[in-house]
């Protein structure tokens, strides 16, 4: 029992001693001198900003000062991040880096609805009277730290002879007690000093208590925001994911037509011309260049297989151009009905070509079809749908099979959707929904 | 003869330029792009014009538009298109209209010259080289309705080379057999099929090619 008191005190008398209540003492330095002057500055630009928009000449001037106010809340809220993460050792998250939209009225209007820059708006002034909490803890920590070196200053300054009447010392005692506590003896000081200890350990758990609410704040109000935010900020980076990628295969395909086939063509036309030149008495040269001729109109064909792989050419011109070319290489004899209005986003494009690529191979490996039928359609809006349908024996299953999982995980990527008829028997009809853009 | 050549790759362009002089033709201009293409075709009138299909500025299908367009302006110049890949649906909009003078060759065949030439003054003379590719899709097609199961495999040999648009004396070089041979195995194919017995090479391949599904219908949306 009375080791446990002895444990608790020394955890709150020692806490002013800790490393941990230095940096908080500190943050609360730093935090509330930034949160004040933030206030000010913030509270001026949106007030000066608001009235002075009210009127109409001035609503240039005010949509500018308020754009100002939101970058500049922007560039505190970083502040605020980062002194509680290098001081308090707790790392928040950045929100969503500030998206520019293009001309003058797009950019003034992606700022006005920038979310992030708003929270920090209001961080900024719930911010004061946390501030006010933290200042009052350092302004308790310096006067405590005054108080308890009164014993000391007593015998240096006030070490007169007897009968000298001096007026009383009065200890520095933070609000509401200023000045209740008045000494005049030596004896006393050491009440000083007692009230002074009291005040640092108090101010010790005062900046605890209040970094932590701080931070609570900042996480709350500084970092990546609501579910929802966090949402559209996924699905925004992964279409930039999915549309790089189609962008890089493209590029792929590009740099290999005009490098590597290019130069392969060249090699073997020049192989070609030497082989025409080439005396019949020179039987192992002879021999020679047609390998390497055999060999590089090999490589040139592997290369464009490959190529084709990655992107193939014809969906430049569009998606009814390219599954036109994908039926005349069937099989099994495939027709294509397309009604395209506006063109979907390239990798929609991309995604859409390989899904037919895979539902006509699959047909073709498993379904006996004699006909197989792809339409393609944009007529409902923002989205794309694929129907690729045969009339053979049908029995396709998308859980077996890697070829249909493949194709529903490829869809899945950009929230598109797969959806099966196969009864056994037939006829197969697969359609794919995809959304216009990625 | 006398050729244009449209060609983005330099490379390719001088190395065609030094295999069509190497065997005596005349190059009138080598071009980049399409319409220095057609700038060139309508100052010098060539026999012939070689046409990449992917050239600046967008690297798509300028080649191949610039092809039509020169087919529908200057209908005596023979176009010889040559691309990396083979598209089915741009050798149907190639023989649109009709199969006089129009060629649709892989990159890849300039490595056989001597091949190369003959396609190219087939095309020269107003006939037609299609590649064996193009052929092959086109019989896989008609394998599959059933199409071409009455023939011998010699027979199917014979109407590939049709296809390709040689003539009798070229398919008889081809297999090593004799022109009369050739000829009787022809007779036999277009009786099998039930096509109209022509001596015009041209039609001879349109037919052939109506017959294997060569000219699928264009849908509308693009």
């Amino acid at each position: 029992m009375e080791e446990e008191f002895r444990r608790v005190a020394g955890i709150v008398f020692g806490a002013p001693l800790t490393r941990r209540t230095h940096r908080e003492l500190l943050y609360c330095l730093t935090g509330g001198l930034a949160g004040v002057a933030g206030f000010v500055v913030t509270v001026v630009l949106l007030t000066s900003g608001f009235t002075v928009s009210a009127s109409v000449i001035g609503t240039v001037v005010g949509l500018l000062l308020l754009t100002v106010a939101l970058r500049v809340s922007r560039r505190l809220g970083s502040l605020h991040r980062r002194l509680s993460s290098r001081l308090l050792g707790q790392q928040v998250e950045a929100p969503p880096r500030f998206q520019p939209g293009t001309g003058v009225l797009g950019r003034l209007d992606r700022r006005l609805r920038d979310r992030a820059a708003w929270r920090g708006v209001w961080y900024s002034l719930i911010k004061l009277p946390v501030a006010g909490v933290q200042l009052y803890a350092i302004t308790l920590t310096v006067f405590g730290l005054i108080d308890i070196t009164y014993p000391v200053d007593w015998l240096l300054f006030r070490n007169h002879p007897g009968g000298t009447s001096l007026s009383p010392l009065v200890a520095v005692v933070p609000l509401p007690f200023i000045g209740s506590l008045s000494i005049s003896s030596w004896p006393a000081t050491y009440l000083a000093a007692l009230a002074g200890a009291l005040c640092v350990v108090i101010a010790a758990w005062l900046a605890r208590g209040i970094s932590t609410a701080d931070h609570a704040l900042v996480r709350g109000l500084l970092g990546p925001s609501t579910m929802a935010e966090r949402v559209s900020e996924l699905e925004r980076t992964r279409t930039l994911a999915v549309e790089d990628s189609a962008a890089a295969l493209r590029r792929v395909e590009r740099d290999l037509h005009d490098g590597a086939q290019m130069r392969l063509a060249a090699l073997a036309m020049n192989l070609g011309m030497a082989r025409e030149k080439l005396d019949d008495d020179d039987a192992t040269v002879r021999e020679l260049i047609d390998a390497a001729h055999r060999n590089a109109v090999d490589a040139l064909a592997d290369l464009r297989d490959l190529a084709r792989g990655i992107h193939p050419p014809v969906l430049d011109n569009g998606l009814a151009s390219a599954l036109d070319s994908l039926a005349a290489s069937s099989a099994i004899p495939a027709s294509v009905t397309a009604s395209i209005g506006q063109r979907p986003a390239p990798a929609i494009e991309t995604i859409a070509y390989f899904c037919a690529a895979e539902l006509i191979a699959n047909a073709t490996k498993h379904s006996f079809a004699n006909q197989i039928t792809i339409n393609i359609s944009t007529e409902r809006a923002g989205v794309l749908r694929l129907d690729v349908s045969d009339d053979g024996i049908g029995g396709a299953d998308v859980t077996r099979g890697s070829g249909l999982s493949g194709l529903v995980q490829r869809v899945s990527t950009v929230d598109g959707r797969v959806d099966v008829s196969s009864p056994s028997g037939g006829p197969t009809v697969v359609t794919v929904v995809l959304p216009m853009k990625a | 003869m006398r050729v244009v050549i449209a060609e983005d790759a330099a490379l390719l362009r001088e190395g065609l330029t030094r295999l069509l002089e190497d065997r005596g033709h005349a190059i009138c201009a080598a071009v980049p792009d399409g319409d220095a293409l057609l700038a060139a075709v309508a100052e010098h009138r060539p026999d012939v014009a070689v046409v990449d299909i992917r050239m600046p500025p967008t690297h798509s299908d300028e080649g191949l538009r610039a092809a039509l367009k020169l087919r529908h302006d200057f209908p005596r110049t023979g176009v010889l298109v040559f691309s990396q890949y083979i598209e089915t649906s741009y050798s149907a909009q190639l023989l649109e209209g009709g199969a006089a003078g129009v060629g649709y060759l892989l990159k890849d065949r300039v490595a056989n010259v001597a091949e190369f030439t003959a396609a190219l003054q087939r095309v020269a003379d107003g006939g037609t080289a299609l590649d064996p590719e193009v052929v092959s899709q086109l019989f896989r097609a008609s394998r599959q309705r059933g199409g071409l199961v009455t023939l011998t495999p010699r027979e199917r040999q014979v109407l590939a080379l049709m296809a390709e648009g040689r003539s009798n004396a070229g398919i008889a070089a081809e297999l090593v057999v004799s022109g009369g041979a050739v000829e009787k195995h022809v007779a036999s194919i277009f009786t099998k099929l039930g096509l109209p017995p022509d001596e015009s090479d041209n039609r001879r391949v349109l037919a052939v090619l109506r017959y294997l599904g060569g000219k699928p219908q264009l849908q509308d949306g693009r």
